[in-house]
């Protein structure tokens, strides 16, 4: 397939995980699809830099980074700044704790293709396509990301 | 011969009250109509700081600084002598100043008895503060069990898609050929994994403990990869030390990839050998090795393959924040990782929670 053609074209995404072997397959997935994934970070300033230079379409953050539940005030910042999250996280319900930061939720363990199927899914909700069928596992949430 | 009810002088009679109160385990009062004391137990004087031999015809309500002085109580203990209500467990609160707060239960009794002109209460007071705090402490307890519970399947969320992650990047970076292999090393990944799952549910900890963690994995790992024990052998060696529990997965792969790689590519022909792996512990710091006497590694670097084993190591190494180190072991190879941080000031990811000290063998897995 025409990477021109790929669902991901064009389209930017963040990656704060710290558990970098999903990561890594995460990415690859993601770029198979045609998406440009951001260089992979697990800390939330690092995470804020990127999006501050460059602005990524959607960043997938999990909750709990190196002990801490530091991605769900990294997920309200970013929303700030106009960049809708998704909470990959095997904390399902802290992700729903906190729903008004994000838009939506892949709860832990996920498969890679699922998250590019969820991912799709939700960008394609933002821009008000409502034909797609919702993922299996995919919590939306009715957040939406702040003007930037 | 039936025994014979003793007759006594009403003042004896009084006497013997007065005793069987003050010889109360529990503390007792026995109060007059007007709710003086007539007696205290001595235990009274123990658990309240009464002076027992003073109150005799004080009034309740100014016993101490005037703790006992309480509407509610009072009014309970007037319905009581009235024959209105009886007070079969009244919770309190004994404030006195510069004192604990004590948690009380007071049990109070109209005396039915001959002399109706002179009623008498008994009250019996029991302290229940400190199996209320034991019953909190366990409340507590139970709490905290629930959230490790939460913890845990959290941990297997992560682990299972750690291994998730592994497998998928084995299918996108492996040849038809070498198809099976990689199935049966990702198998083997799972397992490490799995093995760990298992130690923490037996536990319940949030550490592991690595000496036996890595014991059970190498056990596995030779079950499934060495189908001769008699010529290689799987030995873990090391201190008895804990870390976090995803510090520890983190390590049970680097072992896992490591001790597979060794097993393929370090004894050709059936090639007698030992593969060691030891960790060390030294305050917050810990060495893992991995060494085999094989043919060791290529002399020429550029016959050294960077397979995607070496990959997940060097990625898991990261992670830690350690180093790693791969050296010629005459014979064999030495793989050497290093976690070195400093108490108190680094406090992420590689984090060890306790150590001892003397290594010694633990297992021989051929």
């Amino acid at each position: 397939m025409d990477r021109e053609t790929l669902p991901g074209a064009g389209v930017t995404l963040l990656i704060v995980e710290d558990e970098i072997l999903p990561a890594m397959a995460l990415r690859d997935e993601l770029e198979d699809a045609g998406y440009r994934v951001m260089d992979l970070t697990s800390r939330p300033q690092e995470a804020l830099d990127a999006a501050l230079g460059r602005k990524p379409d959607l960043a997938l953050v999990n909750i709990q980074l190196h002990g801490r539940d530091d991605g769900i005030e990294l997920a309200r910042e970013l929303k700030s700044m106009g960049i809708p999250v998704l909470f990959i996280s095997g904390q399902g319900s802290r992700a729903r704790m906190s729903r008004t930061a994000a838009i939506g939720s892949l709860p832990k363990p996920y498969s890679s293709r699922d998250m590019v199927l969820a991912v799709t899914y939700l960008l394609g909700r933002l821009k008000g396509d409502a034909t797609r069928e919702r993922p299996p596992g995919l919590e939306v949430f009715d957040a939406v990301p702040d003007a930037a | 011969m039936a025994a014979q009810t003793p007759t006594y002088s009403e003042e004896a009679a009084l006497s013997l009250t007065l005793a069987i109160v003050a010889s109360s385990p529990g503390p007792l009062l026995l109060l007059d109509g007007d709710l003086r004391i007539v007696a205290a137990s001595a235990s009274s004087a123990e658990a309240f700081e009464i002076d027992v031999l003073g109150t005799p015809g004080v009034s309740l309500s100014s016993l101490g600084a005037g703790e006992w002085n309480l509407p509610q109580l009072r009014s309970l203990l007037d319905a009581t002598l009235a024959g209105a209500a009886k007070i079969e467990a009244y919770e309190m609160d004994l404030k006195r100043p510069g004192r604990p707060t004590r948690r009380l239960v007071v049990h109070a009794q109209r005396l039915v008895y001959l002399d109706a002109d002179n009623q008498r209460l008994l009250v019996a007071v029991t302290d229940v503060t400190d199996a209320r705090a034991s019953e909190a402490a366990k409340d507590e307890a139970l709490r905290h069990n629930l959230i490790l519970l939460q913890e845990v399947r959290h941990r297997v969320a992560n682990s299972l898609q750690i291994i998730a992650s592994v497998l998928l990047q084995n299918a996108r970076k492996t040849d038809p050929d070498e198809t099976r292999s990689h199935l049966n090393d990702a198998h083997n990944r799972v397992m490490s994994v799995a093995a760990l799952e298992r130690q923490l549910a037996g536990s319940g900890e949030a550490h592991v403990e690595l000496s036996a963690y890595f014991t059970n994995l190498c056990s596995n790992l030779a079950a499934s990869m060495i189908a001769d024990s008699e010529h290689i052998s799987l030995v873990v060696t090391g201190a008895r030390g804990v870390v976090e529990a995803r510090v520890s997965v983190s390590l049970g792969l680097i072992v896992t990839e490591l001790v597979i790689n060794a097993l393929k590519y370090a004894f050709p022909d059936r090639r007698p050998g030992k593969i060691a792996v030891d960790c060390k512990f030294q305050g917050p710091n810990w060495t893992l090795t991995v060494a085999d006497n094989g043919v060791g590694m290529p002399s020429d670097p550029a016959l050294v393959q960077v397979g995607l084993g070496t990959s997940i190591v060097r990625a898991l190494v990261k992670q830690l924040s350690a180093t790693l180190e791969i050296a010629p072991a005459h014979p064999g190879t030495r793989v050497t990782i290093d976690r070195t941080r400093i108490a108190l000031v680094d406090d992420d990811a590689g984090g060890v929670a306790a150590n001892s000290a003397a290594g010694h063998p633990v297992a021989q897995a051929s």
